[in-house]
């Protein structure tokens, strides 16, 4: 058990199933009349024996097209989605990026965001106040934090969110295309975050059609397409093959 | 084995249960932002329907206090229809929430229902006072609202869930339940009492699952009594039953809650 210590996500044998209903809600009335002949839901494979391995402290970039299954793939790393067959092994304290200002509310201001997003984290309160002027001065929002959520501007609101997702000091990160954030001081804020993060030692998955940005941080690549990952190993190599993809 | 440990696990998950306390109070807090009346806006709507209720048929009643009758029913129809809705939309209300963060998915309809139960209480206090004016005695019976409280909200739970987890799928679903829940107002006793209706008749109320809870309620608030042990046991059984079949039909198609929001 001990040399699997430094694995810090294991897929083996992985589907990932969506379940899909489609007759359709007008014909409620069918599915009424025909309970038990169909099958309720139809069964639709989104990605289909996934293996893979991601090591502690390795930074991976997950290449693709639009709707290939990376998003999928991270959700289900991150346990969002459970799935159909094999086994997902995550060790380690997880922080999946996947959607900026989920859960903002914005009639609340961005002190009361801070708590419920927090909260909605797994994080106690106890955590949240120890962590929560560290999440005020990084997101460098000053006295607008105490405003509604509803008077930001979309940068403000992208700051809030990305300074309250990343300062849980996660072991493992999944980011989502979501390091495009407010202005270009705050994005390079964000991503020289992450590469700190990065440095003490953490994993980082990542999502994201910008490869200048990942070929700097990451070091091996996987390529996601028609439902598995097709090639997994090199980041430049990765990248090559991705853009194949679109050459042909 | 651990599957069915999964109820348990999830109630001692500190974690899990600081999420749903926060949902639900923000719930509590975004009703009543931005307005001055606050929790009093709750008891408009039931003081409203009170006196055109009076107005109407206080003449055609023999039953004396027809305005605690019909006041009481009518703050706990108000919370039972609210808070199933509530219940069933709370998975749409928090689609993206389920979509990206790793937060069990029950713990929307859990903290809808905490959110209905918590607005009830509130609602209370302004309900307490116009009932000592209406002349309410305080008593012991009243000691059994709280057996009430927990059962009603097992129910509202379940329905909810139920309700909702096929709602994910049919959005039909809450657009029938606004349609049917003003004709069921009518399907049971609040504006009139079960026994002026005719013998023949009374015995469809009782198909009715909401006449239960109703006269339950009744019983405590206005003929200051317990309520009758098969009315509330009836209670008890439509609870668990809602409670596991819903809980049974979330689990069931829980999967293809992500796919379809």
């Amino acid at each position: 058990m001990k040399s699997n210590n430094d694995i810090m996500i294991k897929m083996s044998q992985v589907d990932i199933c969506f379940y899909i209903q489609e007759n359709g809600f007008i014909s409620f009335k069918d599915f009424l009349l025909n309970i038990g002949k169909y099958k309720f839901l139809q069964k639709k494979f989104v990605l289909r024996d996934i293996n893979i391995e991601i090591k502690k402290g390795e930074s991976i970039a997950l290449l693709g097209k639009n709707g290939s299954g990376k998003s999928t793939l991270l959700r289900a790393m991150s346990g969002i989605i459970e799935p159909e067959k094999g086994k997902i092994e995550v060790n380690g304290i997880i922080a999946p990026l996947l959607g900026l200002g989920v859960g903002l509310e914005y009639e609340m201001s961005g002190i009361e965001n801070i708590q419920l997003s927090c909260a909605l984290m797994g994080l106690s309160k106890a955590e949240t106040r120890k962590l929560m002027p560290e999440i005020i001065e990084f997101s460098e929002l000053d006295e607008a934090i105490h405003w509604p959520v509803k008077r930001y501007s979309t940068g403000m609101m992208s700051r809030l969110a990305f300074s309250i997702a990343i300062m849980k000091q996660p072991e493992i990160l999944l980011i989502d295309e979501v390091l495009s954030v407010g202005d270009i001081g705050f994005q390079q804020k964000c991503l020289r975050k992450v590469e700190e993060i990065k440095n003490n030692g953490a994993t980082i998955v990542f999502v994201s059609h910008n490869f200048k940005e990942v070929q700097k941080m990451c070091t091996k690549g996987a390529l996601v397409n028609n439902g598995s990952i097709e090639f997994y190993g090199d980041i430049n190599e990765a990248g090559a093959r991705y853009d194949q993809l679109f050459n042909n | 084995m651990q599957k069915n440990n999964y109820l348990v696990r999830l109630t001692f998950d500190k974690g899990f249960r600081n999420a749903v306390l926060s949902l639900a109070i923000k719930t509590i807090k975004l009703r009543y932002k931005n307005s001055l009346l606050g929790v009093f806006w709750s008891m408009l709507n039931p003081i409203l329907f009170l006196i055109i209720l009076i107005i109407v048929f206080s003449n055609f009643t023999s039953i004396d206090n027809y305005a605690l009758y019909a006041l009481s029913g009518l703050v706990f129809w108000n919370f039972l229809s609210s808070s199933i809705l509530q219940v069933l939309t709370s998975f749409i209300d928090n689609s993206s929430i389920l979509k990206s963060i790793n937060l069990h998915p029950f713990s929307f309809p859990l903290s809808a229902t905490l959110a209905a139960l918590i607005n009830l209480l509130l609602t209370l206090i302004p309900f307490f006072v116009i009932m000592f004016f209406l002349g309410y005695q305080l008593n012991f019976s009243l000691l059994f609202l709280i057996p009430m409280l927990i059962v009603t909200s097992v129910f509202i739970l379940g329905f909810g869930m139920l309700l909702g987890t096929l709602n994910v799928f049919f959005r039909d679903i809450q657009l029938l339940w606004n349609t049917i829940i003003p004709a069921f107002f009518y399907f049971t006793p609040i504006a009139y009492t079960a026994d002026m209706l005719p013998e023949s008749s009374r015995g469809l109320l009782k198909l009715n699952p909401f006449y239960y809870f109703i006269e339950s309620f009744h019983a405590i608030f206005h003929q200051s009594k317990i309520p009758q042990m098969d009315d509330f046991l009836m209670c008890c059984g439509l609870a668990l039953v809602s409670f596991v079949l819903g809980y049974w039909v979330f689990r069931k198609y829980r999967k293809g809650f992500i796919s379809n929001i």
